[in-house]
């Protein structure tokens, strides 16, 4: 029992130690583009319109970290989330009369379906990954390649537009002056937050991620847990899928490939080790947000949306380049140590 | 190797399935069997076998890259650009050849300095990179579409071995790159199968400890690995702006999915140690035969991309099965020992 405290307490020093260091650089990055650009960055409608944009990449960010902390990856988030767009958008276009009204009941049953899709999305990942024992990677890009051509097909490549205005308003609105998919984000940050550090099944998915030998050896149903990671993900993805497609009035195949390079390392920047194994729910939030300050002051500076691009590879990498030379002087420390006493 | 073995390899099985492929649209439609049409599956193979024999290096080592289409038109079209600012010749063929595959080795050199110098992980790497090398691109080098590339260039994307006019009035054409990339494929295999860096290749997919024990550098493997599969892109970039005659920076971004897929179609395991050439050269005639016949089969152009995802979900699928099948057998055969 007192060796169960312990682990939990280290854990949640060294989660600490990386939330931390995150809140100083959000910080940092609000003062640098505050300073450099303070008439167009630091304003209210600035942070207004990054709290409408955070939320959608925010949740893909959490379905990945999902993944990831089992030792694995899921590269079909977009892919499902625009499937899933697409399909409660088609049925909201054709339940819509002339006039562009749709009873409420309608709106609900395509937002259903859409996150049925995802559910069935992540099943099909769960099944390729969990049952046959394909590696993630592998399986996840096909299925990537498998949704996304699924949703051109339906649509023919052009997109659904002009969504009904009950459904625009989940994604435009407030709630008690908060914007609303922020406070889905929260929502839904917070479940997931509960379901890994509260739960059985989100403790056998660190110990997965940790060591997939010793969990297989302690009879957990090591299957089991990696599949409901991948259901968990479509789900999540459905959601942000929707939140999008709201947001924008908009569902199309094509729509935000580039989340999937952004999410990797929003999720990495957030201090999950892609091993599998350690994450945190707050710090994919945290990176979240500091990644859309630089993207919203880069737009401030004028500076190329392919420079963000550049810059989000570059943080990628420097990132997990520090991690290992900590990582690393970390351990030689600690043996040193050792031998010292 | 006896016929049941023969029967279980991938390479055969992927025979198969070409033929059986070929006699259903052949039988739909004649216009499949003609020579025309032969050589336009080859014709649109020829970039995408080059990028692939890369990817097959790096997969069999155990790795995934993804940047190798941002690394090869940043090759393809940074090389035009060099032509063109500082006037060289604009006849030359070899000349902007030499330049992508340098920046290409470049780029790779940059891969490698992240995977094999600091251990972080293939995918993570080269998805970060491609992200740098396609922000780089687009920020500082150009943005726009050059549509005038060296005439050396231009003038080679109608260079044709043989070319006639079949009785239906087609015109039959067979490009010279048929000849190049037939060698470098040749090469490859070699240097997979005949050289101390092939079997280290082999080695390290099958697990970096073991090739350590061996007394092989694993980082040295790594970092040609990745120099060497940018080198190819390289190639492979500038030979697409030759064919397409025109240098898009925009273009070929995406396509990595249709490499890697023909690559894991002809046999190699992702989790390295196992792959052939032929293998592969089979993946990619198989993925373009299917992508520039589904029409002919009736199905429309947009369904293309669900086609080459169910494609590869099989693909795997079955790759995935014989393995766990392998797996038990040696498992249980190791059980029965042990009692």
């Amino acid at each position: 029992m007192s060796e169960r405290a312990n682990k939990f307490s280290t854990t949640g020093l060294l989660a600490d130690r990386k939330v931390t260091q995150l809140m100083a650089f959000t910080a940092f990055t609000f003062l640098v583009f505050s300073y450099f650009s303070s008439d167009i960055f630091f304003t209210p409608e600035n942070f207004l319109s990054m709290a409408y944009q955070v939320p959608e990449i925010a949740i893909l960010s959490i379905a990945v970290m999902l993944s990831m902390l089992t030792g694995g990856i899921d590269l079909s988030i977009v892919g499902i989330s625009n499937a899933s767009a697409l399909i409660a958008s088609y049925i909201m276009t054709q339940k819509m009369s002339e006039e562009g009204a749709i009873s409420n009941s309608w709106i609900l049953i395509a937002c259903l379906l859409g996150i049925l899709m995802g559910l069935l999305c992540g099943a099909i990942n769960s099944i390729l990954i969990a049952i046959l024992n394909v590696t993630p990677i592998l399986a996840t890009l096909a299925t990537m390649t498998l949704f996304n051509g699924i949703a051109i097909g339906i649509t023919n490549g052009v997109s659904v537009s002009g969504l009904p205005e009950q459904f625009m308003r989940i994604g435009n609105g407030t709630l008690f002056g908060v914007p609303s998919p922020f406070v889905l984000m929260l929502v839904i940050a917070g479940f997931v937050g509960y379901l890994i550090n509260r739960t059985g099944l989100g403790l056998k998915v660190f110990l997965i991620g940790t060591n997939r030998k010793a969990a297989q050896y302690s009879v957990m149903g090591d299957r089991k847990v990696i599949a409901w990671t991948y259901v968990i993900s479509g789900l999540l993805s459905a959601l942000a899928g929707l939140i999008i497609a709201s947001r924008t009035s908009a569902a199309s195949p094509d729509f935000g490939n580039s989340y999937i390079l952004l999410a990797i390392v929003i999720v990495v920047l957030g201090g999950v080790n892609p091993m599998g194994g350690f994450g945190t729910v707050t710090g994919v939030v945290l990176a979240t947000i500091v990644l859309q300050m630089v993207s919203s002051g880069f737009n401030a500076l004028r500076f190329s949306q392919f420079f963000y691009l550049a810059a989000q590879g570059g943080v990628l990498v420097l990132v997990m380049i520090l991690n290992t030379v900590l990582e690393k002087r970390r351990i030689n420390k600690s043996i040193n140590k050792s031998l010292g006493s | 190797m006896n016929i049941k073995k023969l029967l279980r390899r991938n390479e055969t099985v992927l025979i198969f399935a070409i033929i059986i492929f070929s006699l259903v649209i052949g039988s739909k439609s004649p216009e499949f069997f003609t020579l025309a049409n032969l050589f336009d599956i080859l014709r649109s193979s020829f970039v995408q076998l080059l990028f692939a024999l890369g990817v097959l290096i790096v997969i069999i080592s155990g790795g995934i890259d993804v940047s190798f289409p941002i690394v090869g038109i940043f090759s393809g079209y940074t090389a035009v650009i060099i032509m063109q600012k500082l006037e060289l010749n604009p006849e030359s063929l070899l000349i902007p050849i030499v330049l992508a595959v340098l920046i290409g080795i470049a780029l790779g050199g940059f891969n490698a300095i992240a995977i094999a110098g600091f251990g972080i992980p293939t995918l993570i790497t080269t998805l970060g990179t491609a992200g740098i090398f396609r922000g780089v691109m687009l920020s500082f080098i150009g943005a726009s579409f050059i549509s005038d590339i060296p005439i050396g260039l231009d003038k080679f994307s109608t260079s044709d071995l043989i070319k006639f006019e079949s009785d239906a009035g087609t015109l039959v054409r067979l490009h010279i790159l048929v000849i190049p990339v037939t060698i470098i494929t040749v090469l490859v295999a070699l240097l997979l199968s005949r050289t101390i860096f092939g079997r280290s290749v082999y080695a390290l997919g099958g697990g970096a400890e073991p090739t350590r024990r061996l007394g092989i550098s694993v980082k040295r493997t790594q970092a040609k690995i990745y120099m060497l599969v940018g080198g190819l892109s390289g190639l492979a970039g500038i030979l697409y702006v030759s064919l397409q005659r025109k240098a898009n920076p925009y273009d070929l971004a995406g396509s990595e999915l249709d490499v890697i897929a023909a690559v894991v179609l002809g046999g190699a395991s992702i989790m390295g140690g196992y792959g052939t050439v032929f293998g592969t050269v089979l993946g990619v005639l198989f993925i373009n035969m299917i992508k520039n016949n589904l029409v002919l089969l009736g199905v429309s152009s947009s369904w293309q991309r669900a086609a080459v995802g169910v494609l590869l979900v099989i693909g795997i699928t079955i790759q995935a099965i014989s393995e766990n099948r392998k797996n038990k057998r040696q498992k249980s055969a190791s059980d029965s020992e042990v009692a």
